[in-house]
Formats: structure tokens, sequence, C-alpha cells
């Protein structure tokens, strides 16, 4: 059976989740504090599938208690819920460390299936039996270059040197990747990327440019792969001359 | 992340004044030197100076103040969003949760007791934040009636029962006056409520609160004591400032938008009597004191 461990101190929602998340079949447990949260998931093979984490805690807040268990090496399935749903917030929780990001009020199914997203890919990632079942399939990969993006393993090959992504960071990838050649807008990435449709300033995005440069990148600050396109946003390009 | 940015800007305005005055005393020095046979204007250039450095440092103060307001209003509407977004959250969640599935009778009683606590906290919020912009506005007059103390206290006391579901003997009332005060009787609700709330909150999972009444010549006294987390000495004036919260980790586990105490302060000073607070320190418990004029 699934197991979710839901972080938030607000009793009422707590145990909202809880009733809907075993509705679905899963079993719940809830605590109300980052420390608490930490102390279960620091435990050697800690039992939890996903992480459902509110941000304002008392004591230690999500962000901090994300990063920690992230340098800790805990790579759990993580989904941020929180009442602070502007764009900055949103990608400090991602580049904390989380997986998924919520705003309250968010709708169930929502929630949901986002739930159910990350127990999938995590699955996924998990089922070495089924690669090699499936090794007819092509590989999720790209490659240029002597760089390979290999997106169902989330990392990142340079020559030979090995960079774990996050979820987030190849999505983003693969979305340049797949507009390879033309400029995308800022707004459009968070759109499609992040699922964001907010009229807010866009510009945090920048940082997770800075970020996949520093992977792909032989010169981080005279970027070749990864071009900035003046008032536009970004463009990738595969082979540049 | 927020004070780190406020301590580096109000560090940047400090030495940009005593940059400044340094400017003007180098100057002033090398003045001196050269005119210091007339005796008239170098009266009068001290006079200028000492003009100009109060000028620089009034300056650099309001600038220091101006950036503490702006970070507590920051604070104010994250605690706001927060405050408002959460009931609405639990609201919909529930009311998803029934539309969505089958609920049973028992469950389903329980899920509209919930919804009906959070409405009435997302109310409270409300109500909290219109009050403060309804004192901030000049002009509006007081509804002055006939109230009898003990009354209302008793309801305030009540109220806080059922809301917070504590058992009588963790929040008692001790009547000692039986007056009537002449005064706004919305404001003085909310603000003995406010007390009681705070006293409530602030206590932690054991709580053991006392409100009492006392007459103090010519006024009554409301006075509210909890054993809870306290108050540090130099916090005691600063809790009735609006948006104020008290710093550190003890109190920031209780979550409120900083309005509870402004509010009561206010009405205190409109109906021409005053709010204080006492409290052995932290972690020791503290009383609030609300005292009102009785009527004639």
């Amino acid at each position: 059976m699934m197991k979710i461990l839901v972080v938030e101190d607000e009793l009422h929602i707590a145990e909202g989740l809880r009733f809907n998340l075993e509705a679905e079949g899963y079993q719940v447990e809830v605590v109300e504090t980052g420390e608490a949260a930490l102390d279960l998931l620091m435990a050697p093979e800690a039992p939890f599938d996903v992480v459902v984490l509110d941000v304002m805690l008392p004591g230690k807040d999500g962000f901090a208690v994300m990063s920690e268990l992230r340098q800790a090496g805990q790579f759990v399935p993580t989904l941020m819920l929180t009442a602070r749903g502007h764009p900055e917030d949103i990608l400090k929780g991602f580049a904390a460390g989380a997986d998924d990001y919520l705003a309250k009020p968010f709708e169930l199914a929502i929630l949901l299936a986002r739930l159910r997203g990350l127990l999938r890919r995590r699955d996924w990632l998990r089922a070495p039996v089924n690669h090699t079942a499936a090794k007819s399939q092509p590989p999720d990969t790209f490659t240029f270059e002597d760089k390979s993006v290999h997106f169902d393993l989330l990392e990142l090959r340079v020559r030979d040197k090995v960079f774990p992504l996050t979820l987030m960071e190849a999505n983003l990838l693969r979305y340049l990747i797949r507009h390879e050649g033309r400029p995308v807008s800022r707004k459009a990435m968070l759109e499609n990327v992040w699922g964001l449709h907010e009229d807010t300033d866009t510009r945090a995005i920048d940082n997770f440019i800075v970020r996949l440069r520093r992977y792909i990148e032989d010169e981080p600050t005279r970027p070749r792969h990864l071009l900035t396109v003046r008032g536009v946003g970004y463009r990738f390009v595969a082979a540049p001359k | 992340m927020i004070s780190a940015g406020r301590r580096k800007s109000i560090a940047f305005y400090i030495a940009f004044g005593i940059g400044l005055i340094l400017v003007i005393l180098t100057l002033y020095l090398g003045w001196v030197q050269l005119n210091w046979r007339h005796g008239a204007l170098l009266v009068l250039g001290v006079l200028l100076l000492i003009i100009i450095i109060s000028g620089v440092i009034l300056n650099t103060i309001s600038l220091v103040r101006e950036i503490h307001r702006n970070e507590q209003k920051d604070a104010f509407i994250n605690a706001v969003t927060h405050e408002l977004k959460t009931p609405v959250a639990s609201i919909r969640l529930y009311l998803e949760t029934l539309q969505t599935r089958a609920v049973d009778e028992e469950k389903r009683r329980e899920f509209y007791r919930i919804m009906l606590d959070d409405s009435d906290r997302l109310l409270a919020t409300i109500e909290q934040v219109l009050r403060t912009g309804r004192m901030g506005a000049a002009g509006r007059g007081l509804n002055l009636v006939r109230i009898d103390l003990t009354a209302l206290v008793e309801e305030c006391v009540a109220r806080a029962r059922a809301l917070h579901r504590i058992a009588p003997e963790s929040l008692t009332f001790q009547p000692g006056a039986d007056v009537s005060i002449m005064a706004d009787l919305e404001e003085v609700r909310a603000a003995v409520s406010n007390l009681i709330d705070n006293a409530v909150k602030y206590s932690g999972k054991n709580v053991n609160v006392r409100v009492e009444t006392e007459p103090l010549d010519g006024h009554v006294l409301v006075r509210v004591k909890d054993a809870g987390v306290g108050i540090p000495k130099t916090e005691l004036k600063r809790v009735f400032r609006r948006f104020h919260r008290v710093p550190g980790p003890l109190a920031s586990r209780v979550k409120g938008t900083g309005l509870g105490l402004f509010i009561v302060r206010s009405v205190a000073k409109r109906h021409g009597g005053r709010a204080w607070a006492e409290s052995e320190g932290a972690g020791r418990g503290s009383t609030f004191f609300l005292q009102l004029p009785v009527a004639k």
C-alpha cells in the first residue's frame, strides 16, 4: 500500500487531506511540525512514497525542511502546499528541491492528480525490471555534441561527468530542446513547464537557466547552447556553429 | 532573508549618515582654520553646524524607521494572506469532498462543524482588518451606550470557551466590580475578546486563563491573566503597535495578523482609558489590563 506523509499544522486541512487520501486507498500519516517530519524522513528506510509539505509551519518552515531533506540525500517525491502563491515562492520551493508545488486554496482533484503523477514518476524511475523488459523501446535521451540528457534517469552527462537533475530542471530542459533553435518566452516556460498562469514577474526563471548553464556550458558566462534572447526569453541551440 | 536585507539597508543609511557628518566636520574644521579670527562668523558657523548635523541624524533615523515599517507591512500582508487563504482552502476542501465522495452521516456532521469553524475564523480575520481600517479613519464617532460590564465580559468569556473548546475551569471569570460604563458596545466587546483570545492562543496546550474586573477610582479594570509563553520586558510596549509581532520561536508558533492588541489599545484610548501589559518574562505568563472610565 502506498504511504503518504502529510506535514501540515492546520489540523482542518490535514484531516481533510487524510480523509480524501485514505478514500483513495493510500495509507496516511500526519505530522504538525517540520522537525517531526525530518525525524520521520531521516530515519533509514523511511517508509513513505510521497510527502505533502506545507510551507508555513511553526518552527522550521517548509523550505528549510525541503532543502535539509535533499541535502541529506532523501529524495522522496515531495509536493509543497502553501498559501503563498507568488512565482518567487514557487520557484523558491523548487530551488529547495520540491518536485511539485500547489497554492492554497487548491482543487482537490488537481492535488490528487499531481500526487498520482509523482507516484507514477517514482515507479518509473524505480522499476529496473521494467527497464530491461522495455529495452526495445528507444531510451528517453537527447544527445548534443559531447553531452547527453537522460530524462528517464534525471541525469545530464557531460563527457565523463554526471549531473543529477531535478524533475523541474529536466522538464525545463525538455521543453527548451523540443523548441530547439526557436526563442521561448519566460511566460511560455512558466505556463508549459510549471503550469502557472500568472501575469507576474517571470524573471525568477533565470535562476534555473543559470543552473542549467553551469551544467551544460563549458563557459557558463559565455553560453553557446542556452542563449539569452533579449526581451523575450531563451533559445536552445543543439549544435552551435 | 527579509531581515538580512533590511539589516543591510539600515547599515547603509547609518554609514551614509556618519559619512556625511564626517565630511561636514572636515569642511568645518578647514573653515575654522581659515577664519578663526572672525568671532561672530565662528559663532554663526557653530550654530549652522549643529543644525546641519541634527538634520542628518534626524534624516537617518526616519529612514531607518521607514525601512522597519515597510518590513512590518510585508510581514502583515503575508500573515493576512495566510489567515484569509487557509480557512478558504479548508472550506473548499471539505465542500469538494462532500461533493465528490460518499460520506457517512457522522463524518458529514463533523465536516459541517469544521466548515463552520473555518468560516468563523475567516470572519474574525476580516473583522479585525476592517476594524483596524475604521480605527484609522478620522472622525468616526463612538456609539456610546450604557453597558453592564460584568454581563459583557461574561458573554466574551462564554464565546471564547465555545470557540476554543475549553473547559470552564481553564478559563474563569471573577467579577469584582458591578459597574456600568458608557462605551461603544462593539468596540469594547472586540477589545475584551481580543485579550481573552490572545491569552488562550499564547497558552499552548495547558490553558489557564483568569479574567477579573476590579473598580479603580472612577475607572474599572479588566484583567486577563494567563500562564502562557510570557513577554520579554523589551516587548511589553511594542506588542500594542500595529502589525507588531513578538520575534522569536516561541511566539511565532502562534499565527495572527498583529492587529489584535493594536485594536485593544485604540479602543482604550478612544474611550479615555488605557491598556498595558505586565509579564515576569518569557515563559512565565503575562497579564493584560484594560482600564475604562465608569459611567457617571
